[in-house]
C-alpha cells in the first residue's frame, strides 16, 4: 500500500485543527456528507482519525462501514489552504478518554481559526456541540493526497511514495 | 415532519459561510470540495458556481447526483441538500448577477485573481434534510419588511407627479429599511444609458450623471433585467473601475467633454440594484449601497423588487395620464428678467448646455432646455406643456417611450442646483412655467 507523503507544513495544518468535511458513497453511488466533530492526524503524517457524530451521519457512517471509502477535505478558514484525502479502508471505533483531550483541542483551535473570518466563538460552539458519547473516531491511513488550495494548481495530486521509503 | 422547501432556507444560500459539496466518481470514489457560491436559483433549484474544471465537474458530468452541506448563518443549523445535476448557464440574467456576487467574495476573500465565473450549474433540489443539532433560535428580522411595502404602495398611490414617485421611494428606503446612500436611475432607451434622477444619503446628489449598460452592479441590474446583489466590496464592479472606457467614447471631439459625477459611495461594502420593468419595458433602476459588508440580504432584495414593480407602474401611469395639448397662461407671477444677462451656450452636438461657465445638462434634457429659452428669448413665452415637447421631432424623443417627465424632472433639478436664476416649474399636470430671473443671452456653438 503506497501512502503520499505530505509536507511538514500540511500535517500541521491538519495537527492544529482545521476544517474537517467527510463524504462516502452508497452502492447506487449516491454521496453522503457530514462536518467531523474534530480531527487529527499523527505526526509522521500517516494516521488520520476524524470524529463523526452518528446522530448527525448515520448514512455517513452507514456508507463507510459498507464501503470503506472515504474522501476528507481539511480547510484552514484563514488561509483557504486545502487538503483532500481519500481511502478505501477505514477502521471506525469508539471514542475514549484519551480522544476527550483530541476533541476539546481542536474545539478551542476552530473557535480561534474562524474568529479569524469573523465567525464569533459562540456560532462555533454552537456548530460543533456534540455528546462524546455520540461521536465516533474513524481511523485511516489514505492512498490519495490532493492539494485543493483555490487556484491554478487546485485538484493537483500530491505524490505517492512507497511506505518505508520516506526520510 | 413536512418537507422543507428552499425558501425556508434561503438564508443558508447567501454566501455567509461556505457550502460544501460531495460527488462520486463513475469507479466509486467520492470527493469533497468547498463551493465559493450557492445560490437560490427558483423554489427547485440551487445554482452553484462553476469556477475550475476539477473532480468536482468531472464527478457530476458522469453522475449528476451531488450532496450539498450548508449552514444557517444564525441560527447554526446543518442541512443537506440532495442534488441532482440539470445543466449549466454561461449567460443570462442568473449567471451575470452570480458573477457580480462572486467578484465580491473573491476580493473578500483575496480571491480576486482566482475566482473566475465560468458557469451556473443548476441542480434539481430532490431533498432537503435538517441535520440533529441545537441550533439558536431564529434571530427577528431587522424591521417589517411587509409594512415597508405598504408605505410605499401608499405614498406611491398618492403621487400625481414624477418628483413625488421618487420622494416616495426615496423616503420608504430611508425611512423604513434603514438606507442610507440610495438613487434611481432612469434608463435612456436610445443613447443605451441610465441617468440618475433623484439620490440619497450623498454629499453631492449627482442628479444628471451617466452609467453604461453593464457598467458595475447597476448597469449589469439594467442590461440583464435582474437585481444584482453583492455583500462584501467587489474592485471589479466599482464604478471607477468600471467608468473609463465609456467616459472617452461618450462625447463627439467637437463637444465638450461634460460629466456630472457619479456621486456613489468611493468603498461601496455592500450594493444592491434591482431594475424597474414595465410591461417588459426596463425604465430604469433603483439602487441602494452601504460602506459595510452584509447589508443587504435576500429579503431586502425581495421588499426592492415589489417597490420597484409599483414604482415601474407609477412611472408609466403619470406618463401616459391625460395631458392638455396647449400650454396655459397661468396665475404665477412672471418675475421681471433683470440685471446682468446670462449667456447660455448650447453645442448641438451633444446638446449639452453651460450657463455662463457651469455645465448645466446635455442630451435631450439640455436640447428642451434650449427649445424653451429660445421660445423665451424670441417670443417671450414663459408656459409651455408636455405635449407640445413630445411633438416637437427635433428633440430627439423616442416615440413610444419617451421619458419626458423624467427628462423634464432631471432638468427641473439641475437648474435648482444651478440656482434660482432660471428654474422650471410644475404649473399643473402636463404643464409648466419657465421662470427666468435674469435677461438671456444666446450662443449657439458649431
Amino acid at each position: 500500500m503506497t501512502t503520499p507523503l505530505l509536507s511538514a507544513e500540511m500535517i500541521a495544518m491538519v495537527q492544529g485543527g482545521v476544517s474537517t468535511i467527510v463524504s462516502s458513497c452508497d452502492a447506487a453511488l449516491r454521496p453522503s456528507i457530514m462536518r467531523a466533530m474534530a480531527s487529527t492526524i499523527t505526526a509522521d503524517g500517516r494516521l488520520v482519525t476524524v470524529y463523526l457524530a452518528r446522530k448527525q451521519s448515520r448514512q455517513l457512517l452507514q456508507d463507510i462501514a459498507a464501503s470503506g471509502r472515504l474522501a476528507v477535505v481539511f480547510s484552514q478558514p484563514s488561509s483557504n489552504r486545502t487538503l483532500q484525502l481519500k481511502t478505501r479502508q477505514v477502521r471506525s471505533r469508539k471514542t475514549t478518554a484519551a480522544d476527550q483531550a483530541i476533541v476539546q483541542r481542536y474545539l478551542a483551535a476552530m473557535e480561534w481559526e474562524l474568529t479569524q473570518v469573523h465567525i464569533p466563538p459562540v456560532l462555533t460552539r454552537v456548530m460543533l456541540a456534540h455528546d462524546l458519547d455520540d461521536l465516533v473516531a474513524v481511523e485511516f491511513e489514505f492512498q490519495e493526497a490532493f492539494d485543493q488550495t483555490p487556484g491554478p494548481n487546485a485538484g493537483a495530486p500530491i505524490g505517492a511514495v512507497r511506505a518505508g521509503e520516506a526520510t | 415532519m413536512t418537507r422543507l422547501t428552499l425558501g425556508e432556507i434561503r438564508h443558508c444560500l447567501e454566501g455567509t459561510i461556505p457550502a460544501v459539496i460531495a460527488t462520486v466518481a463513475a469507479d466509486g470514489t467520492p470527493n469533497v470540495a468547498y463551493i465559493s457560491q450557492a445560490c437560490y436559483a427558483d423554489e427547485g433549484h440551487v445554482a452553484l458556481s462553476f469556477q475550475f474544471f476539477n473532480k468536482t465537474r468531472a464527478n457530476i458530468l458522469a453522475n449528476p447526483y451531488a450532496n450539498l452541506m450548508v449552514l444557517h448563518p444564525q441560527t447554526v443549523q446543518f442541512y443537506r441538500l440532495h442534488l441532482r445535476y440539470v445543466r449549466t448557464e454561461t449567460e443570462g440574467p442568473l449567471f451575470e448577477s452570480m458573477k457580480a456576487q462572486l467578484a465580491g467574495i473573491a476580493s473578500h476573500t483575496g480571491m480576486a485573481n482566482v475566482f473566475k465565473l465560468l458557469g451556473s450549474d443548476i441542480y434539481a433540489v430532490q431533498e432537503i434534510e435538517a441535520v440533529e443539532g441545537s441550533p439558536l433560535p431564529t434571530p427577528p428580522p431587522r424591521y417589517s419588511m411587509l409594512s415597508a411595502v405598504r408605505r410605499c404602495s401608499e405614498q406611491l398611490s398618492r403621487s400625481t407627479s414624477l418628483d413625488e414617485v421618487l420622494n416616495a421611494i426615496l423616503a420608504t428606503l430611508t425611512d423604513w429599511m434603514g438606507v442610507q446612500h440610495a438613487m434611481v436611475l432612469m434608463a435612456d432607451p436610445v443613447s443605451q444609458r441610465l441617468y440618475t434622477v433623484a439620490s440619497c444619503g450623498y454629499a453631492t446628489s449627482g442628479v444628471g450623471s451617466e452609467i453604461g449598460l453593464g457598467q458595475g452592479v447597476i448597469g449589469v441590474a439594467a442590461r440583464e433585467r435582474t437585481p444584482v446583489r453583492i455583500q462584501h466590496m467587489a474592485t471589479a464592479y466599482l464604478y471607477s473601475s468600471t467608468i473609463r472606457s465609456s467616459l472617452q467614447a461618450s462625447a463627439p471631439d467637437f463637444a465638450p467633454e461634460v460629466d456630472i459625477p457619479y456621486p456613489g459611495l468611493p468603498a461601496p461594502h455592500s450594493q444592491l440594484a434591482v431594475p424597474i420593468v414595465s410591461a417588459g419595458r426596463l425604465l430604469g433602476v433603483v439602487f441602494v449601497e452601504s460602506p459595510h459588508d452584509m447589508q443587504f440580504g435576500f429579503e431586502d432584495e425581495d421588499v426592492l423588487v415589489a417597490m420597484a414593480g409599483h414604482l415601474g407602474a407609477a412611472i408609466d401611469l403619470i406618463q401616459s395620464a391625460t395631458e392638455p395639448l396647449e400650454a396655459m397662461a397661468t396665475d404665477l407671477p412672471a418675475p421681471q428678467a433683470q440685471g446682468a444677462a446670462l449667456h447660455i451656450r448650447h453645442y448641438p452636438a451633444n446638446d449639452s448646455i453651460f450657463i455662463g461657465d457651469d455645465y448645466l445638462i446635455k442630451g435631450v434634457a439640455g436640447a428642451i432646455f434650449w427649445k424653451l429659452v429660445r421660445n423665451f428669448v424670441e417670443h417671450g413665452r414663459t408656459a409651455f406643456s408636455n405635449r407640445e415637447l413630445r411633438l416637437d421631432t427635433d428633440l430627439g424623443l423616442p416615440d413610444v417611450t419617451d421619458n419626458l417627465e423624467a427628462r423634464l424632472l432631471l432638468l427641473q433639478r439641475r437648474l435648482n442646483e444651478h440656482g434660482s436664476l432660471v428654474r422650471i416649474e410644475k404649473t399643473g399636470r402636463g404643464r409648466f412655467q419657465l421662470v427666468v430671473q435674469r435677461p438671456l443671452t444666446l450662443q449657439e456653438v458649431s
